[in-house]
């Protein structure tokens, strides 16, 4: 088998608002190794390498809007021009570079006390981001509270926690869910029997 | 007057129509009637009726997933509409409790139930037909051994006019008598065991072989490959047609007792046949069926080409790079328990490109191989690739992986990303 010599290609991307690049990095190098290695970005964590445990996911935005992908299996130039937000991306930080509020996903988190040695957050964190942030944007209507822990439970599923917090993960997000101005749930007095 | 004489007629047919139905109700009546029948068989007969059962894979469509074993349920999509695998425990009034060693070989030889009633073609019993009785009885006595569940079976969602079982008569007489012709040369004990486990008990042809438009197997093209059965095509598996994709003895040995190989991961239906079925039988039975279908003198497998690097640099190489090499890995070698390897695999040395189209846009579940291998989920990209450029990403992996320069055209994907729906 012939091994194909290491190539360089210049790469340009937008991380949390600010603009990288263009760098020159391997042809054939995945999103988090550049994250890691070249950006210093070392909140997204590499887990099984696989794309199965999503610790590594991050937050995509192009005209699809908000999505995650799975930056150990994706290269990273595949984000050549797009942008893309990080774990690092979330909180709101001040001139002086110290932490200034956490999003709320992540103070709902630490509210829920949802996990424990922490590895798998920042995947949990964008998620749970990429959900509110595709809920929010729904034209209000009435949800039953079965649904909206459906859809709590449907965007998180892949997410492996090894110390199993899930529930307390999916208790956060739900809160958050069911705190979006449109979506309405009505209340359990006025459900019709 | 001619108003009356229609009349006439419409009330004489309505006649005949209800004394059918009765007749039918009455014959059905007859046979069904009659006590439970209590089998007694040596345990020998009954371990050997077991491995029968895994060699003719019954339990693929007579045990719903997470059912009870062989109560049926399993939902078989056919041309014809939904045909469910039926209940054939014990069991008195649901399952075959009634049948004798006579009937229960009646009915997989023939394709008619103890009630008269005609089974569909769904039940191989073309294939069963030269089941030898010995091994029919062994079958019945495993089968009639096992704990009877009661568990009624689930209506076909065959439509009209299919769903007239008598038609099925007509069927028979034209497509069940033609004796098939071996897929392959040979005439050593090893090659005639392995044509009746193929042919016969393993029923491979009901998948691989090509069929006509009414759903009979083309017996002038054994196992030379169906891709309009299901989602996924079963492929050529004729001397010919497994030699060109590298296949030897060692590696459909290697395939049919652990569902891996160097050049394949067995997926779909074909992952069950291995899970039930191939990986359950005795190394010569495999080594049989491996020379059944290569034939007594195979035919040299294919060497695959150095890698063809006149792709490199192209936009397919790009995409290959951002969506799949994570997984299969810069030069197309995979990761071991984690994605195959696609340089040399089946699918990418296959002359029809269906497969890998199929696995690029739709991707494929996790493998739970026998034993404890397991191959990781592969997500599918029909979302983010446009039909160009999946055909554009199979031609690059084609040529590059597996000695293909045929045109893959973008026609192709639109029309199976259309189809996938029906699935």
């Amino acid at each position: 088998m012939s091994q194909s010599s290491l190539r360089l290609k210049p790469l340009t991307l937008r991380i949390n608002g600010r603009s990288y690049g263009p760098v020159e990095v391997p042809d054939d190098m995945m999103l988090v190794d550049v994250l890691h290695e070249y950006l210093g970005l070392t909140g997204t964590r590499f887990g099984c390498g696989q794309g199965v445990c999503r610790a590594c996911t991050v937050i995509v935005d192009d005209e699809q809007g908000p999505r995650e992908v799975r930056s150990c299996i994706t290269g990273a130039h595949y984000f050549e021009g797009k942008a893309i937000r990080t774990v690092e991306g979330h909180a709101k930080h001040g001139a002086d570079g110290g932490l200034q509020e956490l999003s709320a996903v992540q103070q709902a988190f630490l509210d829920h006390f949802s996990f424990q040695c922490g590895y798998c957050t920042p995947g949990f964190v964008n998620a749970a981001t990429v959900l509110l942030e595709r809920l929010g944007k729904q034209p209000a209507r009435d949800y039953e509270r079965e649904e909206v822990r459906a859809l709590v439970l449907e965007a998180l599923n892949p997410h492996l926690c090894r110390c199993t917090g899930y529930v307390r993960y999916y208790q956060a997000v739900e809160e958050l869910a069911l705190k979006l101005p449109n979506v309405r749930v009505r209340a359990a007095a006025e459900t019709p029997r | 007057m001619r108003k009356r004489r229609l009349k006439r007629l419409i009330l004489w047919l309505a006649l005949i129509a209800l004394a059918w139905f009765a007749l039918d109700a009455l014959v059905g009546w007859w046979y069904r009637r009659g006590p439970a029948v209590q089998v007694t068989a040596t345990p020998a007969q009954i371990e050997r009726g077991r491995y029968l059962v895994a060699a003719a894979d019954c339990a693929a469509c007579h045990t719903a997933d997470g059912g009870a074993p062989f109560a049926g349920g399993v939902p078989l999509a056919s041309p014809f509409g939904v045909i469910h695998g039926t209940n054939i425990t014990p069991d008195a009034e649901t399952g075959i409790g009634r049948y004798s060693a006579d009937d229960f070989f009646h009915t997989i030889t023939r394709g008619e139930a103890r009630d008269g009633h005609q089974l569909y073609p769904a039940m191989p019993y073309v294939s069963y037909k030269t089941i030898r009785r010995e091994d029919s009885d062994a079958i019945y006595a495993y089968l009639m051994t096992r704990p009877a569940v009661k568990q009624a079976n689930l209506a076909n969602g065959v439509g009209f006019p299919f769903n007239i079982r008598t038609g099925i008569h007509a069927w028979n007489l034209l497509f069940a008598g033609a004796q098939a012709r071996p897929a392959s040369q040979g005439e050593s004990p090893a090659w005639k065991h392995g044509e009746y486990l193929v042919e016969t008990l393993g029923h491979c042809g009901e998948c691989h072989s090509p069929r006509g438009w009414l759903g009979q197997v083309d017996r002038s093209r054994p196992l030379a490959g169906n891709d309009t059965l299901g989602r996924i095509a079963a492929p050529d598996i004729t001397p010919q047609g497994l030699a060109q994709r590298g296949w030897d003895r060692d590696a459909l040995q290697a395939y049919l007792a652990r569902g891996l190989a160097a050049h394949a991961v067995a997926s779909d239906e074909m992952l069950k046949v291995v899970n039930l079925s191939t990986s359950r039988l005795e190394p010569d039975d495999i080594g049989a069926i491996a020379t059944y279908l290569l034939g007594d003198r195979p035919p040299a497998p294919k060497a695959l080409a150095a890698a063809d690097a006149s792709g490199d640099g192209t936009p397919a190489q790009s995409r290959y790079f951002a969506l799949c090499a994570g997984c299969h890995g810069r030069d197309g070698q995979g990761v071991p328990h984690v994605a195959p390897a696609l340089r040399g695999n089946t699918s990418v040395r296959d002359p029809n490109p269906h497969n890998l189209i199929v696995a690029i846009l739709d991707g494929l579940p996790e493998h739970d191989l026998p034993g404890l291998e397991r191959m990781q989920e592969m997500p599918g990209f029909a979302d983010q690739l446009s039909d160009a450029q999946v055909a554009e990403l199979s031609q690059w992996l084609r040529a590059r992986y597996g000695g293909q320069s045929a045109q893959v055209s973008g026609a192709q994907v639109k029309g199976l990303r259309e189809s996938g729906g029906e699935y």
